[in-house]
């Protein structure tokens, strides 16, 4: 080990809780990117295993026009001739036991081996045909059938839609590998007229399944045979189709909580560019004579950067480690979000994939060493005799403090070129908020510079002297004091910004809501995804309910699933009302012209993120697959919508029946009679349907609250990142302010020598940590509405079409002030204790 | 600083710990589980409890009894014939379909879907390929409901998938028989050219000890036969005789009973020849075993065991070596005046089916000539048929 690795391990082990919050700080960062990421995969490696699992070996499928498809069809591939094929209706129930959520499969034994091996429904199962055929039984994983303490025989209480059934363990499922194991846990398996009853769809299946030979020429002529035996509306699709699109639903969400993640990483980049600044500042000394000893200007950047690199690389190792703790706890919450607005995923455990944990890796080690490049850069261009005087540098920060701001401004603008010059990317409109970031956190020290000045004759008159000083100590240690007061500002000013952006969403949403629930109750059936429910209203539930005494008038809404040309469309069939045109207020088109052509006949309205997504607007046409065949729809509107981001299709409910087959109802919405209170009709209606669909009847108000509380659930997530950003910017806050106060123990020794008492020099540092954290605060208001700006404005826009009201709420402001304040307040506390301890002599003995 | 040391390094494993315990409990064990092997004949087979039972002869009904019989366990519709195409090479085919109810007809299961049933169908499709000895066989099997399988007295249909018996309107005949898989198939017109026979003691055929250890059986003996043979995708023309068996019970094989050798033969001289043999597990016939023969003109004669002897000249074992069948046999009825060589077109006429069975087409020569088919179970595998 030669004398340099020497000084630079003597110098790293005796900092070490400079050393360590460092390393902490890139932690927390690599751990919260590596936390996003493991979830985000976990949850759609869950999905997509499912959904593998579930295809099995299918190469094509045929599904319905709606989400279901005529069982006559099945007979036809069979009476043409065509196998394997194999039926499947599929659907989520809820099993009382466990409190579960599974993905119930409907299939035919006898036609599924060819495509689910694993189910042991072939030749040399142990499956009891005729139980599972003949009774309503269901076959379950055995490991999650031990899991919830079931055996064979045991009766399963499954819940669908609110309707309790029940269903006879007929058998395990135990799959050869494990990989399968894990992907049939949260399975339920049972025949097709077993799935039909649960599902109350007598006649339809979910999708056919086929084996196209792989052979191209064999397979186009077997696919032309498919098409010659398949009616009108029934559709011939690859079997992954539908879980490319299904996971297309959530690609714009991830997208954005991995750009959030990244927020948190690039606060923790300040953070090492911090330690090393410092470490390098602290060794000038040392650096200076090394140099002049001979060691080269390689050799100290070398050695400058590979400290660096050993902090990097223990925090990273650390970020991982943490990062799959944080995941564990993320992953329930993002399924819980996706379950919420999107699908049903049920995500048992968290999948660890390898290239996650070195993405995060390499994330963590590129970030630090990018950080440590200016810090070694310094040490290595100065001059030997420079290099030995701190002041020097100082004057030279703050002469260059404007020139700074000047290229932070030119970063800025390279930002706001980049939104300006781009449409649609996502990416470009994080790429332009990163540059506004790094922009401001350049004009940071030439602002810390004015405002400090500015500040300098207020806190003499208030606190006097040490007023005066703690606000000159600021400019004076520029280079330590304007990268912490950086580094709190982007996290504040993030903090603000998402907090922001979330308070504008809501207020929107909650507007909305106001605006488009206008009846007095409202009636679903309970559904697994709360924003697109699908579920269906027992017939004879909804005539009941139509029936109570005090009811005036009553619209039904049909949701369901169909093919466009333009890709998979959520498809609504409502009965426009007399003040149907106040609940959809327009974006485009005007009600006088959009809802007469409505009412009349082939013509849908789109809804703002539909539009958006799949740029339809007003005059366009959209050729929806129905049961009458492929059919145009002429658009007549765009309306605001803030219940799904994947959008809607908006039809009457008579051009519905007409083009389609299904009678369903997926909620009503009832007006009380003038003379009838709406808490009285509530509860007439649940005593009117005891025993039968446990629907949900609520008054406007309480479905209000429960979307916001789903609203508020699902935001949870972006919170906890948000949270996360803040920690690393206190750890900034403290590691910066504690290298601060370590390097001024001869000034505080100075100080103390000359007569100051410790409560004063602690007032001193206290005022000094409270004025840089005031000074972040306020720096990040604007910055922080320049972030909410462009994330409502831009990235809200990109990535779901929305068009939200920007509002900023005065109490996320106070608070991030607040925030920003105490942060530093506390973050200077220990240096000021330990300063204020520390006896003089020792501190000047140290010269 | 030391203490401060202890604290961070304190701290640092603190987080090493919670990570790597959380990967532990993530990552889950691999532990296997066992599966245990019924075949699906096992599930066709069982308690017999809450079905009818063949016990008395009944008086047929026609077509009526040309449907299905749900109140008995099992059923089939059983059709083999010996054809020759326009090259003069023999052909040959089995086309069977197998009724079976998975639980009694009174604990028939009540659902609004249109898939719930407890009726299983099961069917067999062979092909004899006389021209270079090539044998083709098919089987499938069909839940009896949703329309995809099933069968119906009239219109007459039997069909599982695209397989099929189907009559015109009124009647069974002329019957068409349709089924192709795998680029071997039949559309054969199957018209009777002499009545209806009733097997046993007026279609009460007793197979084991005990009441009701006996199914109803009646056959078409003889039926001339015109259509369609697809072989590797060519289409032939061909032109034979076939038989057809009608058969419903609930149990037929006794315990000690292992399996049965079932001979029909079309002698060139106008009489068809029925005779079953039932295998005790000793390998002695059974005293159940019978047969008719049936003159030119529909006369029947029956016999029972000490009517016939039959003797086995040759056996061939199949290619994986785990069946063997005999092949090659000498059949006497001596009251007939019936002394008859029997032997396969070619041996390896085993279908390879989820129950195997041998089942091919036979030429006879000695006090008369003829063509015919052999049927035999039990050999080397679990006692009974797929649908005993």
């Amino acid at each position: 080990m030669t004398l340099l690795h020497r000084s630079s391990r003597r110098y790293l082990t005796r900092h070490p809780w400079l050393m360590g919050l460092s390393v902490l700080g890139v932690a927390i960062g690599v751990a919260v990117v590596v936390a996003i990421d493991l979830a985000n995969t976990s949850a759609s490696r869950a999905f997509e295993l499912s959904a593998e699992t579930v295809t099995g070996a299918a190469t094509h499928q045929v599904v319905g026009a709606g989400g279901t498809l005529d069982d006559d069809v099945y007979r036809r591939l069979r009476a043409a001739g065509l196998r394997p094929s194999a039926p499947v209706v599929e659907g989520y129930g809820s099993l009382q036991q466990g409190d579960r959520t599974f993905q119930v499969v409907g299939i035919a034994p006898l036609a599924d081996a060819p495509f689910r091996p694993y189910l042991g429904t072939g030749a040399g199962s142990d499956l009891d045909l005729g139980q599972f055929m003949t009774d309503d039984a269901a076959l379950m994983s055995a490991r999650t059938a031990e899991d919830l303490g079931l055996a064979s025989g045991d009766t399963l209480r499954v819940g669908v839609e609110g309707t309790t059934q029940p269903v006879v363990l007929s058998g395990l499922i135990a799959p050869q590998n494990e990989r399968t194991r894990r992907a049939v846990a949260n399975l339920l398996v049972v025949d097709v007229s077993t799935a039909q009853r649960l599902f109350d769809q007598s006649g339809q299946l979910s999708r056919i399944d086929l084996l196209a030979p792989s052979d191209a020429s064999a397979q186009e002529a077997y696919l032309a045979r498919v098409r010659e035996a398949l009616p009108d509306g029934a559709q011939l699709q690859r079997s992954d189709t539908r879980t490319e699109t299904v996971a297309q639903m959530t690609k714009a969400f991830d997208l954005n909580l991995t750009a959030l993640s990244l927020l948190a990483l690039i606060v923790g980049a300040f953070l090492i560019y911090n330690t090393m600044t410092f470490s390098v500042v602290q060794r000038r000394a040392l650096i200076g004579q090394l140099r002049a000893l001979g060691v080269t200007r390689g050799e100290v950047f070398r050695l400058v950067l590979g400290e660096a690199a050993v902090l990097g690389g223990v925090g990273s190792v650390f970020g991982l480690l943490l990062g799959i703790v944080l995941a564990s706890g993320l992953v329930q919450l993002l399924a819980q979000t996706i379950n919420d607005l999107y699908f049903v995923v049920e995500v048992s455990e968290l999948s660890i994939s390898t290239w996650t944990l070195a993405k995060g890796a390499l994330l963590g080690m590129g970030t630090t060493l990018a950080a440590a490049l200016p810090p070694a850069q310094e040490a290595t261009a100065a001059s030997v005799s420079t290099v030995l005087r701190r002041s020097t540098r100082e004057s030279t920060l703050r002469r260059r403090a404007p020139g700074w701001a000047g290229l932070g401004l030119l970063v800025a603008g390279a930002g706001s070129l980049l939104l300006l010059g781009t449409e649609q990317s996502i990416w470009a409109g994080y790429g332009a908020l990163f540059c506004v970031l790094v922009g401001t956190a350049f004009m940071i020290p030439w602002a810390v510079v004015g405002l400090s000045n500015g500040v300098r004759p207020l806190l003499g008159r208030v606190a006097g002297v040490i007023g005066r000083m703690a606000a000159r100590g600021v400019v004076t240690n520029l280079s330590r004091t304007g990268v912490a007061i950086a580094a709190l500002t982007i996290a504040i000013a993030s903090t603000v910004g998402v907090g922001v952006m979330i308070d504008s969403f809501r207020g929107t949403v909650t507007s909305w809501l106001e605006q488009s629930l206008q009846a007095d109750v409202y009636v679903q059936p309970p559904s697994l995804v709360f924003r697109r429910s699908t579920a269906t209203i027992d017939s004879a539930v909804a005539r009941r309910l139509r029936d109570v005494k005090g009811v005036e008038g009553a619209y039904s809404v049909r949701r369901v699933t169909v093919q466009a040309n333009v890709g998979r469309t959520d498809l609504v069939a409502v009965e426009p009302g007399p003040e149907t045109a106040d609940v959809y207020q327009l974006k485009a088109g005007t009600p006088e012209s959009a809802w007469p052509a409505v009412r009349a006949g082939p013509s849908v309205l789109v809804s703002e993120p539909y539009s958006y997504r799949y740029d339809v607007g007003v005059g366009d046409t959209l050729r929806l697959q129905t049961d009458r065949g492929q059919q145009p729809f002429a658009v007549k509107g765009v309306y605001y919508d803030y219940g799904s981001d994947l959008g809607v299709t908006l039809m009457s409910r008579s051009t519905y029946e007409q083009f389609y087959d299904d009678r369903g109802v997926s909620g009503l919405a009832f007006a009380a009679a003038d003379t009838t209170s709406v808490d009285a009709l509530i509860a007439d209606m649940r005593a009117s349907v005891a025993g039968l669909q446990d629907v949900l009847i609520r008054s406007n108000r309480a479905l209000r609250e429960t979307s916001m509380r789903v609203f508020d659930r699902t935001f949870t997530i972006t919170t906890v990142l948000r949270l996360l950003a803040i920690a690393v910017a206190f750890i900034g806050v403290l590691t910066a302010l504690m290298a601060l106060a370590l390097e001024r123990r001869r000034e505080m020794g100075v100080l103390r020598a000359t007569g100051m008492t410790p409560p004063q020099v602690g007032g001193y540092l206290t005022l000094q940590s409270s004025l840089m954290g005031a000074i972040a605060g306020i720096l990040s208001l604007p910055l922080g509405y320049v972030l909410a700006y462009v994330l409502v404005f831009v990235i809200n826009k990109r990535s779901f079409g929305w068009t939200l009201q920007l509002t900023v709420p005065g109490d996320v402001l106070v608070q991030s002030l607040v925030l920003a304040v105490v942060a530093a307040f506390l973050a200077g506390l220990y240096p000021t204790w330990r300063m204020a301890r520390s006896s003089p002599a020792l501190a000047l003995q140290d010269e | 600083m030391s203490r401060s040391r202890v604290l961070l390094t304190g701290l640092i494993g603190l987080v090493a710990l919670l990570g790597l315990g959380a990967y532990w409990l993530t990552a889950s064990s691999g532990e296997a589980t066992l599966q245990t092997s019924v075949s699906v004949s096992e599930a066709m087979a069982g308690d017999t409890t809450g079905y009818r039972r063949a016990t008395a002869p009944r008086p047929f009904s026609f077509p009526a009894d040309h449907g299905p019989h749900p109140g008995y366990k099992t059923e089939w519709w059983y059709a083999t014939g010996t054809l020759s195409g326009p090259d003069a090479h023999p052909y040959g085919y089995e086309l069977t379909i197998f009724r079976t109810g998975l639980t009694p007809p009174d604990e028939a299961p009540e659902s609004p879907s249109g898939w719930r049933t407890n009726q299983l169908y099961l069917a067999h499709f062979a092909v004899t390929n006389g021209a270079d000895e090539k044998f083709h066989a098919f089987e499938r099997f069909q839940r009896g409901g949703a329309g995809l399988a099933g069968a119906q007295a009239t219109p007459f249909r039997v069909w599982l998938d695209d397989w099929s018996m189907t009559g015109p309107d009124s009647s069974a005949f002329p019957l068409r028989l349709q089924a192709q898989q795998e680029g071997v198939g039949v559309d054969l017109s199957l018209r009777p050219t002499k009545p209806r026979v009733l097997q046993g003691d007026q279609g009460l055929s007793q197979k084991g000890p005990g009441r009701g250890n006996a199914s109803y059986y009646y056959s078409y003996t003889r039926l001339a036969t015109e259509g369609t043979l697809v072989l590797s995708g060519d289409t032939l023309s061909v032109t034979g005789d076939s038989w057809m068996d009608r058969e419903w019970s609930t149990s037929a094989l006794g315990p000690d009973q292992e399996g049965w050798d079932w001979f029909s033969l079309q002698l060139d001289d106008g009489r068809d020849l029925m005779y079953y043999q039932l295998r005790r597990t000793d390998g002695t016939p059974s005293r159940f075993s019978e047969g008719v023969i049936v003159g030119p003109d529909g006369s029947t004669q029956p016999l029972d065991r000490s009517d016939v002897s039959v003797e086995v000249l040759d056996t061939w074992t199949s290619p994986d070596g785990t069946h063997t069948y005999p092949v090659d046999w000498t059949l006497r009825v001596p009251d007939a005046d019936i002394d008859l060589r029997v032997t396969p077109l070619f041996p390896n006429q085993e279908l390879d089916v989820s129950v195997r069975y041998w089942e091919g087409f036979v030429e006879v020569e000695g006090s008369a000539t003829g063509r015919g088919y052999v049927e035999m179970t039990g050999y080397g595998d679990s006692p009974g048929s797929p649908v005993s």
